[in-house]
């Protein structure tokens, strides 16, 4: 079988090498590179080609966000996990709009990280439970302050299945042959999603699906 | 704190030369006084002269017209004598029955009176004049008398005799003589008016000169005056600079030492975040590996690890919160607005206040001391607002208009009053902005909440 390549980046030595025995044990799992900073990391990732990519946001000349966004870009089949401090939406959608698929937090990586790197390796996303509570917690507090209604109830079972697929990273055509559905029709139903839920784009549609516990 | 002894804090000493300003000022006071007292003894003086020439001049006047009076009723008394004396001689009968011998007498007498009535001041050569017409006057009569004293019929056989060759040549003596009086008069007269002239010419050049010299005094203290004027005021202008640069010195000593602040928050924090936390954060995921080598038998030793676990977790938290206190480190990972909805987020999270911000227009390209300042702005208001004020709800909205960045701070909370409490929190504020160039308003009355503004002019970033 074979394995899943790994990218480690951290600006650290300490948890470096802390993650990559935490990820050898796997025998699925193989670390193929590390990178010290946000433009090794880069450069790393462009010649090294890993499934994934395990980037710490706070890192010297270029910041994971940057690195994962630069990574994403020209390589869409790298598969980013962002590591953080912080378990707050302004960075989970940060990190949703630089591409990553999974957002991890730093006190949980030891727990999470195998779990987080077989899953975005399959194509899914993963977020940290705990940043799934934390999100959830605002978007009620705010909820709370603003009055307003959960827009979630105004979805169609069927726009609901949907943004599920869609958050999951599938594209409309694998929703609508999943479905059985016209492409037209699953484009339709984002739009509606969208305007329902008074959202702009996939990466808030994901921050969205992440604190509704709809994906973790 | 002794390191800001040498700092200029007060104004020194202005450099240059400069005059006692007393005696300047008492050499000013001098010769302003002495240009009055000068103007003033002109004028006076002037005054009097001019009133002593007319009065000369009036007594000339009227010396003359006396005179001139005096000698023209001589003349027409004398003639009148002579005119009636010839009149009886001729017309003898009627008149001397009628007694006019007498009245010949009176005329003749009234002739004498104003001759004695001719001011007698003159000098010798008019004295001498008047003589000889009182000579001639005295000899008229003298022969008259004797005419008068014969018998009519002889007298009117020598009277045409007599009067031919007595009268007529001493009234015309008498005539010529006067007017020699008259002339020596206007000779007089006019010696007085050249007199005059003389004076009056010589008093104007007296004033002419008087004048001149208040113009040349007045012209020197003008020059006085305004080289005083000068000098105070370049006196003033190097006060106020001096002024200025003592405010600037301490603004930029104040500057510094924000500067300064926020540098050393930035090492230690990072200190803190890469020193401490990282190896807390690799002793975490040492723990986790532990705990799974660790037999599922052995329970006691599984407890303690797991309480290791937590105390380095907590650990991991509180040298976190240390680090983000000292230095956001949002501000370099996510840009000023994200910073701020976390920084508003966490407030809320605290339970202490709902927070909400508002952004509009913000550019991402804002420069580090624009970010951080606004960063600590909220930062500062929102502890505030929630430690003093007790508000349950703040509002933060920050948006770019022309190269400017306006952050305003609003709470519900208790309020107070601006002008009388200024604690640190609200001069750290107004330091912060005032470095950047930028104002800051706070609005805030008992009871009705505060509001922040601050105005933060920028360059947009040049940086690609």
């Amino acid at each position: 079988m074979k394995k899943i390549r790994i990218l480690l980046a951290d600006d650290h030595q300490l948890m470096r090498s802390g993650l990559r025995l935490l990820i050898e044990q796997q025998p699925d799992l193989t670390v193929v590179g590390e990178a010290a900073d946000g433009r090794e990391a880069v450069a790393l990732a462009r010649s090294l080609r890993p499934d994934v990519a395990v980037m710490d946001i706070s890192m010297p000349n270029l910041n994971g966000i940057e690195a994962a966004h630069q990574i994403t870009q020209t390589h869409g089949e790298i598969a980013v996990i962002v590591l953080s401090m912080h378990p707050d939406e302004s960075y989970v959608l940060r990190a949703l709009k630089a591409g990553a698929k999974g957002y991890l937090l730093k006190d949980s990586a030891e727990s999470d990280l195998i779990a987080a790197v077989r899953a975005v390796a399959r194509g899914k996303s993963f977020f940290s439970p705990a940043v799934s509570k934390v999100l959830l917690d605002d978007y009620i507090r705010k909820l709370k302050r603003s009055g307003a209604e959960d827009a979630y109830d105004l979805l169609t079972p069927r726009e609901r299945e949907v943004l599920q697929l869609v958050v999951e990273g599938k594209s409309n055509k694998e929703v609508a042959n999943l479905l059985n559905l016209s492409v037209y029709t699953v484009e339709t139903h984002r739009s509606n999603i969208m305007q329902k839920l008074n959202l702009k784009g996939v990466p808030e549609l994901t921050l969205y699906a992440v604190r509704k516990g709809i994906i973790s | 704190m002794d390191a800001n002894k040498p700092q200029p804090g007060v104004p020194q000493k202005a450099p240059g030369p400069r005059l006692s300003e007393p005696g300047l000022r008492k050499v000013l006071l001098l010769a302003f006084g002495g240009l009055l007292a000068l103007m003033l003894l002109a004028g006076v003086s002037a005054l009097l002269s001019l009133r002593q020439l007319h009065d000369v001049e009036q007594q000339v006047t009227s010396r003359f017209l006396s005179r001139t009076q005096a000698l023209s009723e001589v003349v027409i008394s004398v003639h009148i004598y002579d005119d009636e004396l010839a009149k009886f001689l001729l017309d003898n009968e009627a008149a001397a029955l009628r007694g006019e011998g007498t009245a010949i007498a009176q005329r003749a007498a009234k002739a004498h009176s104003a001759l004695h009535r001719y001011p007698s001041d003159g000098g010798p050569r008019e004295r001498q004049l008047l003589r000889e017409i009182e000579d001639s006057l005295s000899q008229q009569e003298t022969i008259s008398s004797v005419m008068l004293s014969l018998t009519p019929g002889h007298r009117k056989t020598r009277s045409s005799k007599f009067i031919q060759e007595q009268l007529l040549p001493r009234s015309l003596s008498i005539l010529q003589v006067s007017q020699q009086i008259a002339s020596l008069n206007s000779e007089e007269l006019a010696k007085s008016n050249q007199d005059l002239l003389a004076r009056f010419s010589s008093l104007q050049s007296w004033l002419r000169s008087m004048l001149l010299a208040a113009l040349a005094a007045g012209l020197l203290l003008s020059l006085l005056g305004s080289f005083y004027v000068l000098h105070l005021e370049r006196q003033g202008r190097e006060r106020y600079l001096a002024l200025a640069d003592s405010r600037l010195e301490l603004e930029k000593l104040s500057a510094r030492i924000l500067d300064i602040q926020e540098q050393e928050r930035r090492s230690i924090a990072r200190e803190l975040h890469d020193e401490v936390g990282q190896a807390l954060e690799a002793l975490l995921v040492e723990l986790g590996r532990l705990a799974k080598l660790a037999p599922a038998n052995e329970q006691a030793m599984r407890e303690r690890i797991s309480s290791l676990k937590s105390l380095a977790e907590n650990s991991v938290k509180t040298v976190r919160d240390i680090a983000l206190l000292l230095r956001p480190s949002m501000l370099d990972d996510l840009g000023l607005i994200p910073a701020l909805e976390w920084q508003a987020r966490e407030v809320s999270r605290r339970g202490e206040m709902e927070v909400e911000v508002h952004s509009q227009m913000v550019s991402e390209q804002l420069p580090d001391e624009i970010k951080i300042c606004v960063y600590r702005l909220v930062q500062e208001a929102l502890n505030n607002a929630a430690a003093h004020a007790s508000a349950k709800h703040a509002r933060v909205s920050v948006r770019e208009v022309t190269e400017k960045l306006e952050v305003e701070i609003t709470d519900e909370g208790q309020g107070f009053d601006p002008q009388r409490m200024r604690g640190m929190g609200l001069l750290g504020m107004e330091e912060r902005v005032k470095r950047l160039g930028g104002k800051l308003k706070i609005e805030s009355r008992a009871g009705h909440g505060t509001t922040i503004v601050a105005e933060l002019p920028f360059e947009p970033a040049k940086s690609a």
